[in-house]
């Protein structure tokens, strides 16, 4: 069965772009990526689906149940974090959370705390008075109190250090592997990549592919850029994977792909200054990936 | 339950600060009554002294304003335009305030339809609203033992003083309209400000010029002090007025809220 399905989902806002045709499908039980640039429609999409905002044409079930029209419904069973958290200033972080837990048909202390302890999430302070990392934390809380069957993420992991995205990553796991499904936003791949089983492509508000993240991975771009004591000549880099080469005096740009002792041992012959190996941005990828 | 609740807390401090401000306007202002009803004479060639149409302007009736009651129905105008901000400002804001924070998303993610919240919501600025008029209620009943010797009719006190809720209302129900009707709203103090003082003017205009169907367009003229007083009644045809305004308004804004789109700001 598909938890999410939506079909030819189309939102203008007014005249300008939302979405366009968006047509997917989540299986149950899988982590669905959803990738794209910034203003792309991710989170457009997610907003439909959740019925914060309504499509202008098209329709989506969630559930097999239309997310509109039975929105409520379909919502004790959906855990959501936005990519900004923002919560009511004045309250304590166990307040809100409980505010939270009483929408739901079921006792959730014993599971707030459960959460706050594996995020390291201190339940007595103000919301105020917290850092935007750790009120994304109580965002995750409150998206994951109530054990939800689908949980959608947009963008969550803006704003948490490397640790807390490591034990956020877990819990998802942790969910997952308990059944639940994920539909996962963002814009940096490698993320996607690490916790995903398919992954879907959204750019200027249309799906442009739907990909197994196993496809995607075969084509593992890194971006090379190297700085040389002397120019040299651009043919030197012209090998099978090399692709976007750009070569400036003394400085070499290119994305690659493919074996990846071909190209250190091509670096290892020559003289360098200085080497950096990155994860190539979307747009980079994009690029190529779709020439 | 748990919406309305937690909506009574977050508008908690303001009704406490509402509240003791109408009251403290009622001690004071009723606190004079004695220094007015002493010189019943003298005052009223001091006033006789202001425009008739600066009298009419500030609600003065130069008759009444040394009985109780007219002295009374004097200074409740100016509890009134209070309680018109308050009922305002809660209208305009129990809505656009979770979108101004941002909590929109938070709230309307849950699994509850908007009716419901809005209802729990209504509920609660309505809760705010009665328990003011409830302090309102006490301090001019007790001000009113404390500075009147002279009997007054009682049920007229009642009516009089109920006035402030009803125009509450009018005002509580324009704002939450207004706050479903704009896509965005960024401020809610000069929006409700803006409209009340447009209103009070208007009031000021229509006593200036004595015009009937001004009367109808802004709410403080709807319950007249002098035919109150006169009658120990409310005009029917207001009251139908007041009524059809709220039931078509609120209908209005459940309609255009379970269809607005919830936008980041």
């Amino acid at each position: 069965m598909n938890v999410i399905e939506t079909k030819n989902l189309t939102k203008y806002y007014g005249k300008s772009r939302g979405i366009i045709d968006v047509n997917l499908s989540v299986e149950q039980g899988e982590i669905f990526g959803f990738i794209g640039p910034n203003g792309a429609g991710k989170s457009t999409t997610i907003r439909t689906l959740l019925a914060l905002i309504y499509p202008t044409s098209g329709s989506a079930t969630i559930f097999g149940k239309d997310c509109i029209k039975f929105g409520p419904e379909i919502k004790q069973e959906i855990g959501y974090l936005p990519s900004e958290v923002f919560y009511y200033d004045h309250m304590r972080v166990i307040d809100l959370l409980k505010y939270s837990a009483s929408f739901y048909n079921k006792d959730c202390t014993a599971r707030i705390k459960e959460l706050a302890a594996v995020m390291e999430l201190d339940l007595h302070k103000k919301i105020d008075e917290l850092s935007f990392g750790n009120k994304k934390k109580v965002g995750i809380v409150q998206g994951l109190l109530h054990e939800p069957k689908l949980i959608i993420l947009d963008e969550p992991t803006s704003g948490l250090d490397p640790l807390m995205q490591q034990k956020f990553f877990d819990l998802i796991h942790t969910e997952h592997q308990k059944g639940a499904t994920v539909l996962f936003s963002s814009h940096i791949l490698s993320e996607v990549q690490r916790l995903c089983d398919r992954v879907a492509i959204i750019k200027e508000g249309k799906i442009i592919r739907v990909e197994k993240i196993s496809t995607l991975k075969e084509n593992n771009y890194k971006k090379f850029s190297l700085e040389l004591p002397a120019p040299i000549a651009s043919q030197y880099f012209q090998l099978r994977g090399v692709n976007n080469l750009l070569v400036k005096d003394n400085t070499v740009s290119f994305l690659f792909s493919g074996d990846i002792n071909l190209i250190i041992n091509k670096l290892a012959a020559i003289k360098l200054n200085n080497l950096f190996i990155e994860e190539p941005s979307l747009e980079e990828i994009f690029l190529h990936y779709y020439e | 339950m748990n919406i309305y609740l937690h909506e009574l807390s977050m508008y908690r401090k303001s009704t406490l600060v509402w509240s003791l401000a109408i009251v403290a306007l009622v001690v004071v202002m009723l606190a004079m009554f004695p220094a007015f009803a002493q010189d019943a004479a003298g005052v009223q060639k001091i006033l006789q002294g202001y425009p008739a149409a600066v009298r009419q302007a500030i609600g003065l009736n130069l008759s009444t304003i040394t009985s109780f009651l007219g002295f009374y129905s004097f200074i409740y105008l100016y509890v009134m335009l209070c309680g018109a901000i308050q009922a305002m400002n809660l209208g305009t804001s129990i809505l656009s305030q979770e979108v101004r924070d941002k909590t929109a998303d938070f709230l309307l993610t849950k699994p509850v339809t908007r009716q419901k919240i809005m209802t729990a919501k209504i509920l609660a600025a309505l809760t705010c609203l009665v328990l003011t008029n409830i302090c309102f209620f006490a301090a001019a009943t007790i001000m009113a033992r404390a500075v009147n010797t002279a009997s007054y009719s009682r049920q007229i006190f009642l009516l009089l003083t109920a006035t402030v809720f009803l125009v509450q209302l009018m005002f509580l129900t324009l704002g939450i309209l207004i706050s479903v009707l704009m896509p965005k709203i960024k401020s809610v103090l000069s929006i409700s400000l803006g409209t009340v003082f447009g209103l009070f003017i208007l009031n000021m205009f229509g006593s200036t010029l004595g015009d009937t169907t001004l009367r109808y367009l802004t709410p403080f003229k709807y319950y007249d002090p002098a035919y109150i007083i006169k009658h120990s009644a409310y005009e029917t045809s207001f009251v139908v007025v007041e009524i059809l305004f709220i039931v078509v308004a609120i209908s209005a804004s459940y309609f255009l809220y379970a269809r607005k789109d919830i936008n980041p700001v």
